[in-house]
């Protein structure tokens, strides 16, 4: 399925809050959601597993690296990257 | 009973609870809100899917099929239960001894995994380095108020030695699965399998190492790191699977089922334990530093999905022993001014 930047970011962005109860206005989207104690490593599974089921992208141990995880937008990059292969 | 504290009317939600408003019913906004209940199904169905699948081709090929999280407690006594009655697993399991288990659990523990034919093991860090841990993450903000939702700070303490242990076991034993006895509400819906990816999560977790270090020394890396050479050694990662996530089973039956293999229910531990002497202590101390009860959100979880009554749940928050408490806080010698400062921890930053 093809989805546009955009709507990547806003579906990850909503469940990012919904999940761990933040305000979208509060999230630096360039830096880490750990370092902003957003999220813990079980968030960090949760996502990883969001991006799974629900972009049909199979996180794969080369990809799991700080690059494509470290921040909001570096994550819609990864999975738009990954979506559009 | 009662206490004094406003709740939810639906769930037991608590006023101190982050982020929580209530309706002119008193009804409180994850209650009411749609976005926490939907979807539910399908990510529960694909799970299911997904771990019957995963089992299918991944039994058989190592010494051992799974290994267990065995803390002896009712919900972990009924996962092993799952995983060697109901998918035929070869399991090894584990059991954490953090020096504060009940002795009725050990027996139930040594008494379980008898019946049940499966091998034990069992790691007890000493209780000199346990104690520095415990009051580490009583009296220090290690892990995030976030975090914090879902787990007193003291079991995630161990939770997060039990995961890690649990990872290096399968690792060098190359077993393809990691169990463990998590329910909903306990467990975020989607963490009920996923691929354990060491290096990756460990990098989440540097934060909390930094502050456990800093307080405890360099010890803390025997419980929770792993020796690169082992890791540079593993060709595939294993599945932790939260098995009891994906039954729909209420606490009464997984107790009649229990009990058919000799378990009995632990006198010394408080109302939401069934193994850990420390359990009355660490909500005790959550309480004190954050204002509500750690188990609200698995206990709401419970309610919403019709597994537990309200007043059930009400009746576990209440049941707390001043006596277990006190035992704990005379054991680790915490003094008066250490109970004092708990209400700053949060506050502070
Ligand atoms: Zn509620």
């Amino acid at each position: 399925m093809a989805y546009t930047r955009d709507e990547i970011f806003n579906k990850l962005s909503d469940f990012v809050a919904q999940q761990f109860i933040v305000e979208k206005d509060e999230i630096n989207m360039d830096e880490s959601l750990i370092d902003q104690g957003v999220i813990d490593s079980l968030g960090l599974i949760e996502i990883t597993t969001f991006i799974e089921k629900q972009f049909g992208v199979t996180v794969v141990e080369e990809d799991m690296t700080r690059e494509n995880f470290g921040s909001m937008n570096k994550m819609v990059d990864h999975i738009f990257r990954a979506v559009n292969k | 009973m009662t206490d004094n504290i406003k709740r939810c009317t639906k769930c037991v939600l608590s006023a101190s609870f982050p982020n929580i408003n209530f309706d002119e019913n008193g009804v409180c906004n994850f209650c009411r809100d749609e976005m926490y209940h939907t979807a539910d199904e399908d990510v529960l169905d694909k799970s299911k899917e997904e771990i019957i699948r995963r089992f299918e081709s991944g039994k058989g090929k190592s010494q051992y099929d799974a290994v267990m999280c065995y803390s002896g407690g009712k919900d972990s006594t009924y996962t092993l239960m799952l995983a060697v009655e109901k998918y035929g697993l070869n399991v090894l399991a584990f059991t954490f001894d953090n020096g504060f288990i009940s002795p009725v659990a050990f027996e139930n523990i040594n008494r379980v995994a008898e019946s049940l034919n499966v091998d034990l093991l069992t790691i007890r860090p000493s209780l000199k380095f346990m104690k520095k841990l415990i009051r580490a993450s009583s009296f220090n903000p290690v892990y995030t108020k976030r975090t914090l939702t879902r787990i007193s700070s003291n079991c995630n303490s161990c939770i997060t030695m039990v995961n890690i242990l649990a990872l290096r076991m399968a690792l060098e034993k190359k077993i393809p699965f990691i169990l463990a006895g998590f329910t909903l509400g306990q467990i975020p819906l989607n963490t009920i399998i996923y691929k354990n990816n060491y290096r990756f999560f460990q990098d989440s977790r540097k934060p909390i190492l930094d502050k456990l270090r800093k307080a405890v020394g360099d010890e803390i890396d025997k419980y929770m790191c792993i020796d690169e050479p082992l890791l540079d050694s593993v060709t595939e990662d294993p599945y932790n699977v939260n098995l009891l996530c994906i039954e729909e089973i209420s606490e009464e039956k997984i107790l009649e089922k229990i009990r058919k293999t000799g378990w009995t229910q632990p006198e010394d531990v408080d109302g939401c334990s069934s193994n850990c002497r420390l359990n009355a202590f660490n909500n005790f101390i959550h309480e004190q530093t954050l204002g509500y009860n750690p188990y609200e959100l698995e206990l709401s979880h419970l309610i919403k999905n019709d597994l537990l009554t309200r007043e059930e749940a009400l009746e576990k928050i209440q049941d707390k022993s001043e006596t277990q408490v006190n035992a704990i806080i005379e054991e680790l010698n915490i003094t008066p001014d250490e109970l004092s400062s708990l209400k700053e921890i949060y506050k502070k930053k």
